[in-house]
């Protein structure tokens, strides 16, 4: 009797020890093939204007120096800071290799093994292109390498249990490149890799759940952006519903300015700054392409 | 009854003039209905400005001097006059943060009206091709997407905030597009960090 409440324990034990272990280790993102590619810096520049790099690795407001580490981003799981990302050997990411890079990109795998915190958008990040990765790292590699960086993260419990990301990624992750749309126009297909991917739109304009994974059930209704910032919808409805004009969204997406005559104000501010403002007009006009259809159907 | 009805009236001019001098003294609320005027005449004159430089409007070189003077005579001290420590009743914007990082605020009011100055001298200055739809930008700062803009971009903190990119003198030379542009990213740059977010 007593040895079988000990097997059954012991078996217990192993089971939910296997399955926080299974669950912990997050889904399997099979690493790129980039033998063969050849980073451009010039285009890795432009790449890091699409994805934001730089707006949350360097804190212009005051004076940082670039991709020597972000501003704090206030969330309501704590205080996160996008580290330095110069080539410094050891503050920054001068040791890592390129695989360490695509890694860190498509699966959120630091090159420890361990896994980064989802406020880096890697679950986004997962379906950049083999070219615009290899890209990228040649930017990264041509800034400076600078010593120092930002503090910790500081996350409330239990979000700073780094092990538990591994069940975020079980729950969000989905890993890899969505296959083009052949029915759709490139310049929509275009727009939908930017929306996607590289902007990625939804890590703020789609609500989270409770456990800070997006809610797809409302894909860009809206949602709360860093420092409690209240964002907006941008459903195709939503936007016409203000009163947008395809037009008048290139144009914001260029200078900041509503059709009112008003200025987009908290982190749309920083996006426009030092992102949106260097696209081509091809990519604008292709991210409101996609961003407006109302048959986008995903 | 004659007297009562004279007691009546004085009384009753008293009390209104007493109530009208309290609201006129009441402070916060009246000099953030005051603000909350003056930003509605900028919002409105930017507004027309942008529907110039984006094509929508035809552009008129006199029409963007009187937008600019409005601009310009709403920046500067005009503006942080209007921002008292601690002024936030309802239903203002402002942030607390124009009080502790008061220098960054008022130096953002003094490049409102040097750049709404700039705008005025730049007036009738030519404009280049393919302006509007935020095609300016893409003309005007080519060097800047894709090809050619090598690690300048990676280093480019961007051209906001205080004492980056062309003086306002510079600005005076170069099409007007690009003083409202620096206008629009000192909107921007204020609202980013002293307004709450409202869009």
């Amino acid at each position: 009797m007593g040895r079988t409440v000990l097997i059954i324990c012991a078996a217990a034990t192993l089971v939910c020890g296997g399955a926080v272990a299974w669950l912990t280790l997050g889904p399997t993102v099979p690493d790129r093939n980039l033998a063969g590619l050849q980073g451009d810096v010039n285009r890795g520049a432009y790449v890091a204007r699409l994805t934001g790099c730089i707006a949350c690795h360097t804190n212009s407001k005051n004076g940082g120096g670039v991709l020597t580490g972000g501003p704090e981003i206030p969330t309501e799981f704590g205080s996160f800071y996008a580290p330095n990302i110069t080539p410094h050997p050891d503050d920054g990411i001068g040791a890592w290799t390129l695989a360490d890079f695509s890694r860190a990109l498509t699966a959120g795998i630091g090159p420890d093994g361990g896994h980064y915190f989802p406020a880096f958008p890697y679950a986004f990040y997962t379906a950049l292109s083999d070219q615009d990765i290899v890209d990228l790292w040649a930017a990264v590699r041509s800034v400076p390498a600078v010593a120092g960086g930002p503090p910790e993260h500081g996350l409330q419990f239990p979000f700073g249990w780094h092990r538990g990301v591994g069940i975020w990624k079980r729950l969000y992750l989905e890993a890899g490149r969505p296959e083009p749309r052949p029915d759709r126009s490139p310049g929509w297909n275009r727009g939908r890799y930017l929306a996607e991917a590289a902007a990625h739109c939804g890590a703020c304009h789609t609500p989270r759940t409770l456990l800070g994974g997006r809610d797809l059930s409302r894909k860009y209704q809206g949602g709360i952006g860093p420092g409690e910032d209240k964002i907006p919808a941008i459903t195709p409805e939503a936007l016409e519903r203000e009163g947008w004009t395809a037009d008048d969204l290139r144009y914001a997406f260029r200078t900041g300015l509503t059709p009112s005559g008003d200025s987009l104000g908290g982190s749309m501010a920083e996006v426009i700054r030092d992102g949106t403002r260097y696209w081509s007009d091809a990519d604008i006009a292709s991210l409101v392409e996609y961003l407006m259809d109302p048959e986008r159907g995903e | 009854m004659k007297r009562k009805t004279v007691v009546a009236v004085a009384l009753a001019a008293a009390l209104s003039a007493g109530t009208t001098v309290a609201l006129a003294h009441s402070g916060a609320s009246g000099v953030v209905k005051e603000r909350m005027n003056s930003m509605k005449s900028l919002g409105d004159a930017m507004k027309e400005l942008t529907a110039i430089m984006r094509g929508q409007q035809d552009y008129s070189a006199e029409r963007v001097r009187t937008l600019a003077g409005t601009v310009d005579s709403h920046g500067g001290e005009a503006m942080a006059k209007l921002f008292p420590e601690g002024s936030l009743d309802h239903p203002s914007e402002a942030l607390p943060t124009i009080w502790t990082d008061w220098d960054r605020f008022s130096a953002l009011a003094v490049q409102l009206s040097d750049y709404a100055a700039a705008l005025a001298l730049a007036a009738d200055n030519e404009r280049p091709a393919g302006h509007g739809s935020g095609g300016m930008m893409g003309q005007g700062q080519g060097t800047m997407q894709g090809q050619g803009m090598a690690m300048g971009a990676m280093m480019g903190g961007g051209m906001m905030g205080t004492g980056q990119g062309p003086t306002p003198e510079m600005l005076a030379q170069m099409p007007p597009d690009a003083a409202f542009m620096h206008i629009a990213d000192t909107c921007s740059a204020c609202h980013q960090d002293f307004r709450k977010k409202t869009n």
